[in-house]
């Protein structure tokens, strides 16, 4: 069934419906990535879409992609893993910042150095879902009404835009959920550039965080050109009030991939065995 | 087994060369057409620190330590008493050191050995750019009857790149050593080699273990270092390179388990190695790989435990994590080699089983046996290779976790058209979708016994060797000893049976019970502290009621003169 | 491309839209057990569609520009009809959700009735006339039936159940 028909983003959804709470980011989240596989050519099973735990991480049962529901922070080796073995495969990996940042921030580090060529979209609501509310990475340092931290985190939330430029990643991005022609945009944009790009979508959380609605007046369209140079975004983001959209940077680094030839024959490499 | 072998042990500190003069010594026996085996055994120092090259020569194929070593040559005393309790002697065995290097320590001097001077340094002097180790050398290959032209032969191949200069000062140490050995104490030698052209291996248990992995179709690796498993990586680095695979350096043992998860789930047989503090990061994501039914392969490279332990030294200590070490009921694969040679063949076949059964499987080798360098027969040829039961295109409707009779459900591979599914490690039901419904988890619990279970493993499961009413059970690089503590046996007129457990999950009760079959003495030989294969058999298998544990934990290792002493008990 | 065809294509997407998102919340009803509301966005997505056909019953000899998501000219980030996600709630009540779809309804008109107003073309400015005309008669009637639902009590989103864990 080789469709020559474009595809539409309806076809890259499955039957199974998001257990996702009504009003939820990730709705429109699920709806620009759709829209944006829909903008691209790429046959519907040469895209693998990878993810870890949390409620975000549950996103590839939702599309008909070939997909991988991991365990909690691991999305990124995982997808770091079907690149390698497959350089033929589109990657994209989804998750949310306690998953991406906290427990899989190692692997965060990582993949932005490593810069295999993938997209990653951090699906960010500055809480932990599925366990009922807690403070993540992302949580500002006095939000208090976590029952694991009642008087707030006090400590400064990581910054992820800031992050992953710092650590090496090759496009950077900020979208808002509310706004999911603009996310399409940035993960068509992301998809297409070499290398790692990392999509950071504000997402609110209405049943944790019900004053995320509020984002909608926050965010700001970025008035400038993506940054191509390091120095350049650095110096934007340490200015930036964690609201602003748009490709942020594009950075022009060539992407990890060995070399794959066959030289020689497991037989010769064996006969250095003999004695 | 029992023919006549020779054992030396070469000792040393410092850059003392101790090392090199064993792996020459090794590779000089193996041109004279002998068997042989190396351990190591190292101080904690990264240069400079105490090192003792633990060599077994012999006429006929081995794969344990003997009892106590014939000769001890020590370049230096530096701080031998570290690994005195590794070094036993008998009162026949012949120590050999340089007076000027002070009196034999009390540690070493308490086995009341023979000890005969030989002025190393002195002699090293006489020679222009002389090594002390080179002279050792020679003397030591002139006391055991190691022909010196087999010597000189490897000096030319090994050296020859390092120039004339090196070369001769090298060649002319061994000459002087050999000379020097005339006056020392006669002691056994070895018979008559048996050259045999390129019939024979020279080969680690650990590279043995990265060219399973190559013969059995690996071709994604994902590494994180660590002692003692390093060196399967990195022997796997560049063959999986020049071969159209490719080994990825990951940040941590998290990050390079779930690399492989995603290589094997995107079509390629995978695998890591690692110990047990990395095997322990990677048990959550063994868990993964058994829920979402992905075939990988984790060669453990056991160390002594627990925490960081001693990474230096060989421990059967791994067993229980590596059965019982994943969360949930989690029916997995864990096979152990019984080898340095059997590392070739266990974890091909591992490569195939896990491919086979969409299932990970750790393979549990250990340092003895991974660090351990071998002189053996060319390994025969295994038919194992991987061979995945993928899906074909355009299934409609398709199941990934269908339940078939066999448990074992078509895989389809990313990039196949219209068979997608999502991998998961929730719950599900045949097409994946996360269930957690109590028809749903049971139907997928049995489906991932079943395919374990029903599988056919042939006669690999184990070695079943020799007869009687005794049987020696015991696994992983223990099996050496005991082989050749039963060759005495045996010669001593003592019938026993050997069971050498290859295949540790699944268990398989009736092919034990058959082997078993008449056998109303048992023998438990293990190197744990906890006697964790004891416990691990009696959890799994029916034994009978007379049952003893020789269980010791590393890093000494078990000797075929203790497992003797043992089953004569029993006489 | 002519302007028509621009416009024609929006007033599809608009509608499009609309439809797929009142699915979306439909299903995410049935999902959380508000089977009430879950059936009225089924019925809007519904409507939706039936007004879809009627765009392109007009369009049917027009060649649509295929334009990418992020290219539409709206006057905010999504289609005028599309229920903002945000606005939604597991607990609404068949008033919220008639609210919502005025709301919107309300939106499309106010959109068509703009570019009616802005646009240069003659064609754009008489279809997009007609339709304004059209999406009116749609708030009317979506004015009669929420005046015939009830407000719901201001404890209407109090839940006797704290939320669940899952993952």
């Amino acid at each position: 069934m080789n469709v020559q028909v474009p595809l539409t983003a309806q076809d890259f959804k499955s039957d199974v419906k998001p257990i996702w709470c009504p009003g939820c980011g990730d709705y429109a989240v699920l709806s620009a990535i759709t829209k944006a596989l829909a903008e691209l050519d790429t046959p519907r099973e040469k895209i693998a879409f990878i993810s870890g735990i949390g409620c975000s991480s549950r996103i590839p049962a939702y599309t008909n992609l070939y997909g991988f529901h991991g365990v909690h922070g691991r999305a990124l080796p995982i997808a770091a893993g079907v690149k390698l073995a497959r350089p033929d495969l589109t990657v994209i990996v989804a998750g949310g910042d306690g998953d991406g940042l906290s427990i899989g921030g190692n692997h965060f580090l990582h993949a932005c150095r490593r810069n295999v060529d993938m997209t990653y979209v951090i699906m960010d609501n500055e809480v932990y879902g599925m366990t009922k509310g807690q403070a993540s990475p992302t949580t500002s340092p006095d939000w208090c009404k976590s029952k694991l931290t009642p008087e707030g985190t006090g400590i400064s939330p990581v910054e992820p835009i800031r992050l992953a430029l710092a650590a090496g990643a090759n496009f950077i991005a900020r979208g808002f959920a509310g706004n999911p022609a603009e996310v399409a945009r940035l993960i068509v944009e992301g998809i297409a550039h070499p290398g790692f790009s990392f999509i950071q979508i504000l997402s609110p959380c209405v049943t944790y965080r019900p004053e995320e609605r509020e984002w909608k007046q926050a965010v700001h369209a970025s008035e400038t050109e993506p940054a191509q140079i390091m120095a350049e975004a650095m110096h934007r983001l340490a200015a930036d009030d964690g609201f602003t959209t748009g490709v942020l940077f594009a950075g022009n680094r060539a992407p990890f991939m060995p070399a794959r030839d066959v030289k020689t024959t497991i037989a010769d490499i064996e006969r250095k065995f003999a004695s | 087994m029992a023919a006549y072998s020779v054992s030396v042990a070469l000792t040393g500190s410092g850059g003392a060369g101790s090392m090199t003069a064993g792996q020459i010594l090794l590779d000089s026996a193996s041109k004279a057409g002998f068997y042989g085996l190396m351990t190591r055994s190292m101080g904690p120092q990264i240069r400079g620190g105490e090192a003792a090259a633990l060599v077994r020569i012999s006429s006929t194929p081995i794969s344990s330590l003997d009892d106590h070593y014939d000769l001890l040559i020590a370049f230096d005393w530096g701080n031998i008493s570290r690994f005195a309790a590794e070094l036993p002697l008998s009162t026949d065995s012949l120590i050999l050191c340089d007076p000027a290097q002070g009196p034999v320590p009390d540690s070493i001097a308490t086995y009341g050995a023979r000890v005969a001077p030989l002025a190393l340094k002195a002699l090293s002097e006489r020679v222009h750019g002389g090594r002390g180790n080179m002279i050792g050398l020679g003397a030591v290959a002139a006391l055991i009857g190691l022909p010196i032209e087999s010597v000189l032969h490897v000096l030319a191949t090994q050296l020859g790149r390092k120039g004339e200069e090196v070369l001769a000062a090298s060649t002319a140490s061994v000459k002087v050593g050999a000379e020097a050995a005339t006056l020392l104490p006669p002691m056994p030698k070895l018979p008559e080699g048996n050259p045999h052209g390129a019939s024979r291996w020279n080969i680690s248990g650990n590279e043995a273990a990265g060219l399973g992995a190559l013969k059995g179709g690996i071709k994604f690796v994902a590494a994180y270092p660590i002692t003692p498993a390093t060196e399967v990586l990195e022997w796997l680095a560049p063959a999986l390179e020049k071969t159209g695979g490719a080994l990825i350096q990951a940040e941590d043992e998290l990050a390079s388990i779930n690399m492989v998860i995603g290589g094997a789930f995107a079509g390629l047989p995978s695998l890591t190695a690692t110990s047990g503090p990395g095997l322990s990061l990677m048990t959550e994501s063994i868990g993964l790989a058994v829920a979402s039914e992905t075939p990988l392969v984790v060669v453990d490279v056991m160390r002594g435990g627990p925490s960081t332990g001693i990474p230096t030294k060989s421990e059967q200590s791994d067993l229980n994590i590596a059965v019982y070490g994943l969360h949930g009921d989690a029916p997995h694969l864990v096979v152990a080699p019984n080898s340095s040679t059997d590392c070739l063949a266990a974890t091909q076949w591992s490569v195939y089983l896990a491919e086979a059964l969409q299932s990970p499987a750790i393979v549990l080798s250990d340092q003895a046996m991974g660090q351990s360098r071998v002189i053996i027969d060319k390994p025969a040829e295994s038919p194992y290779v991987a061979d995945r039961l993928v899906a074909d295109a355009d299934i409609d409707g398709y199941q990934r976790y269908a339940l078939t009779e066999s448990g074992i459900s078509p895989m389809a591979i990313p990039g196949t058209p219209g068979s997608n599914y999502v991998a998961d490690g929730l719950e599900h039901n045949e097409r994946g979708t996360p269930s957690s419904q109590a028809s749903d988890h049971l139907a997928q619990l049995d489906k991932r016994a079943r395919k374990l279970q029903n599988f056919d493993y042939g006669d690999n499961w184990a070695d079943v060797e020799g007869d009687g009413e005794i049987a020696v059970i015991t696994w992983g690089s223990v099996t050496g000893p005991v082989r050749e503590a039963l060759d005495r046996a045996r010669a001593k007129g003592i019938k026993a049976k050997l069971i050498s457990l290859r295949l540790i999950l699944p268990a398989l009760p009736e092919r034990m019970d058959a082997a078993l079959a008449g056998v109303n003495k048992v023998l438990v030989v293990e190197q744990s502290h906890s006697q964790q294969f004891n416990k691990f058999l009696r959890g799994h298998y029916d034994l009978p009621a007379d049952v003893s544990v020789f269980s010791r934990p590393g890093p000494l290792p078990i000797r075929p003169g203790e497992i003797l002493t043992r089953l004569a008990v029993w006489e | 491309m002519s302007e028509v065809a621009i416009f024609l294509a929006h007033a599809v997407a608009l509608e499009a839209e609309a439809a797929e998102r009142y699915d979306e919340l439909a299903d995410a009803m049935e999902v959380h057990n508000n089977p009430e509301v879950a059936a009225m966005f089924r019925k809007q997505a519904h409507f939706s569609r039936l007004h879809l056909a009627e765009v392109q019953g007009t369009v049917k000899d027009v060649e649509l520009p295929k334009l990418k998501p992020w290219e539409y000219q709206w006057q905010s980030a999504e289609g005028p009809e599309s229920a903002p996600v945000e606005r939604t709630h597991y607990l609404m009540t068949p008033y919220h959700c008639i609210h919502l779809a005025l709301q919107n309804e309300r939106r499309g008109h106010q959109y068509y009735a703009d570019v009616a107003y802005k646009s240069q073309d003659p064609d754009v400015r008489r279809l997009a006339t007609e339709f304004a005309a059209e999406e009116s008669q749609h708030v009317v009637m979506l004015e009669k039936m929420a005046a015939t639902v009830e407000e719901p009590e201001p404890d209407w989103d109090l839940d006797l159940d704290p939320p669940v864990v899952s993952d």
